[in-house]
């Protein structure tokens, strides 16, 4: 019922293809990890990718943001097609991520981790960071209020200064999609971004989630175990099992598609609906 | 009670972001100054040759190694090599082309260490902690066997090979209390620039290396470019210092002067004084400098009859037993300890 209204708000608001994944295989040694995997990702979706668990889904997020090579296949991202490339060339592009592991920098606090995440916005050189003329220091001052209204965003203002290594779990999971916004990225990869987490600190990730989407029309891949938080919020949904696309479409679709729901969502989920 | 925050508002980023943001810290750090200038006019020369200069000078290259191992998290056993390169790449610049002024000579010297740093950091591409030291391992000894080569010193003459006399501005360096400012200006000056590092976005690029590498890469961060950056930066500081160690310490040139005992001198100060500090790099400076020779004339004041060799044995025992106890009392080394004395103070005489 809910993802009524949402289907055609999704359908209005996609625009052009951002990414677009084309027969693509990854396989380490004998174990095939995707096995001829095709979807498109439009601008301003908020797409999922779901499937049991070794589906393949963490492995796809690895191919788009070059931390994986595809055996075969293609990955065509803002209408270009791309060879080889490493992970800061794919963070270069406008692509960021935040990880089904948290992997914040521990040592640093919540401000610097999220300065961190804007270096790629620096153009200051080494010399004038060593002496903090000029740019550097002009370069420093836009940042931080940037990363300021991130920090207020995202509702963490009191622990700016913290060590992020000794804040609860649910705030470091947030600190990390700070990370992420402040590259300001066009495609945002989030890996489990509500994993362990209880119910209130799903509600908030979610509005950040919608917020983000919204407000600065970021286009989000979104892989989450819980089906109640996909099926809200998703516009565009796929389906991997043992590596293998199975099911494609919005919501309602994919919820109602046999395939799907005997390889993954079981028949309690008929019951229950 | 004196050491209070309350009050002092930031309402600019720029406020918040400074090196010193609190009052307090300001009025201490320049008192320091102050007393590190008049300091020589009140003990004797010796004390300034055989106290002081070490410690500015060890101070120097401990900053430099931190940057690389507390901020980069790259390890290093080549320090005493790429000190010895900064002295003798000044030493030969300055021999051949002796019109160049001699401040535009040590640059250029601690360029060269840099260089030798980013040749010998390309292994820390691939490989990581333990082997990565002894990687660099390598670099201490054959840079030393290197630069006991006839080609950049000949030491056939007399064994001895003499540093020129520093002038500036008509400033002979040559008095006890002259080669001790010298240094304070050196080391204040490149403290400063090694804290405007780190708190800049390349030293944020080094601590996402040190903290986690693959997160690093992910959010864009070349991990190539930043490790050789670190490299480059770090041999610079140690260059500069094993310049200061030739030019103003011994006043003369000798590749041996740089040995492994040197590098891991360094090594063990920037340890102690704690990694990712440029004020632990001070501490730990001041802990392995001034201890021993603390240790070594405290039997004196008590007037306990030992024999030199005595004393000496029960130096390097106290001073083995004394790492022990503060590596176990605060892993994270001095400059912790010297935080949390100031988050205690920011309560006190209140208990919370």
């Amino acid at each position: 019922m809910a993802a009524q209204p949402q289907e055609s708000a999704g359908a209005a608001r996609a625009g052009e293809s951002l990414l677009k994944v084309e027969d693509v295989q990854l396989s380490f040694g004998g174990v095939h990890a995707l096995r001829n995997v095709s979807f498109e990702i439009r601008r301003r979706q908020i797409f999922s990718i779901i499937g049991p668990n070794g589906a393949g889904k963490s492995s796809m997020l690895n191919c788009i943001n070059g931390f994986y090579q595809p055996s075969a296949g293609t990955i065509t991202y803002k209408g270009e097609p791309r060879k080889q490339m490493r992970p800061y060339q794919a963070a270069s592009q406008g692509i960021a991520r935040t990880f089904q592991n948290i992997a914040l920098f521990t040592g640093m606090s919540t401000l610097d981790n999220i300065m961190t995440g804007r270096h790629l916005k620096a153009q200051s050189t080494l010399v004038e960071n060593a002496l903090w003329i000029g740019r550097a220091r002009r370069e420093e001052m836009a940042h931080r209020h940037f990363c300021e209204e991130i920090i207020d965003f995202l509702e963490i203002q009191q622990h700016r200064k913290t060590p992020v290594g000794t804040l609860p779990y649910g705030l470091q999971k947030r600190v990390e999609l700070g990370r992420a916004l402040a590259a300001e990225p066009e495609l945002l990869l989030l890996d489990e971004p509500m994993a362990g987490m209880n119910l209130e600190e799903k509600q908030d990730m979610a509005r950040f989630i919608l917020d983000v989407n919204d407000q600065y029309g970021m286009t989000i891949a979104l892989i989450e175990h819980d089906m109640a938080v996909v099926m809200d919020l998703s516009d565009r949904i796929v389906v991997l099992d043992h590596g293998e696309k199975i099911g494609e479409g919005t919501p309602d679709e994919v919820s109602s598609d046999p395939r799907v729901i005997e390889a993954y969502l079981g028949t309690q989920q008929e019951e229950e609906a | 009670m004196i050491y209070r925050e309350s009050g002092q508002f930031k309402t600019t980023y720029a406020a918040d972001q400074a090196m010193l943001p609190i009052l307090q810290d300001k009025i201490f750090v320049l008192a320091v100054i102050a007393l590190a200038v008049a300091l020589p006019f009140l003990v004797s020369n010796y004390v300034i040759q055989a106290l002081l200069l070490p410690f500015l000078i060890y101070s120097l290259a401990a900053i430099g190694l931190n940057i690389l191992v507390g901020y980069c998290g790259q390890i290093s056993l080549g320090t005493g090599g790429f000190m010895a390169v900064g002295a003798f790449a000044a030493w030969n610049i300055l021999t051949r082309m002796p019109e160049m002024p001699i401040l535009v000579g040590f640059v250029l010297g601690a360029l060269c260490a840099s260089g030798a740093g980013v040749l010998f950091g390309l292994p820390a591409l691939r490989i990581k902690g333990f082997y990565l030291a002894v990687t660099t391992l390598a670099a201490q000894f054959f840079l030393v066997w290197l630069l006991q080569r006839p080609f950049f010193v000949d030491y056939s003459a007399t064994g001895v090979i003499s540093a020129q006399e520093i002038q500036l501005l008509g400033w002979t360096v040559d008095s006890g209390i002259d080669k001790y400012l010298f240094a304070l200006a050196v080391v204040v000056i490149m403290a400063l620039v090694a804290k405007n590092l780190v708190r800049s976005s390349t030293g944020r690029k080094w601590m996402a290396i040190r903290d986690m590498d693959v997160a690093a890469e992910i959010i864009g961060i070349r991990p190539m470019m930043t490790k050789l950056k670190a490299f480059a930066v770090s041999s610079f500081f140690v260059g500069l210092a094993g310049i200061l160690w030739a030019y103003l310490y011994l006043g003369q040139l000798e590749a041996n002067a740089f040995d492994i005992y040197t590098s891991f001198d360094v090594l063990f100060m920037v340890i102690i004084g704690g990694l990712g500090s440029i004020l632990g790099s001070f501490l730990g400076a001041a802990f392995v400098v001034l201890v021993p020779i603390f240790l070594n004339i405290v039997p004196g004041w008590l007037g306990l009859p030992l024999d030199t060799a005595m004393v000496s044995y029960i130096e390097v025992f106290t001073f083995g037993a004394l790492i022990i106890f503060f590596l176990i009392v605060e892993p994270h080394g001095l400059a912790r300890l010297w935080t949390i004395a100031k988050q205690k103070l920011r309560l006190w005489p209140f208990p919370y």
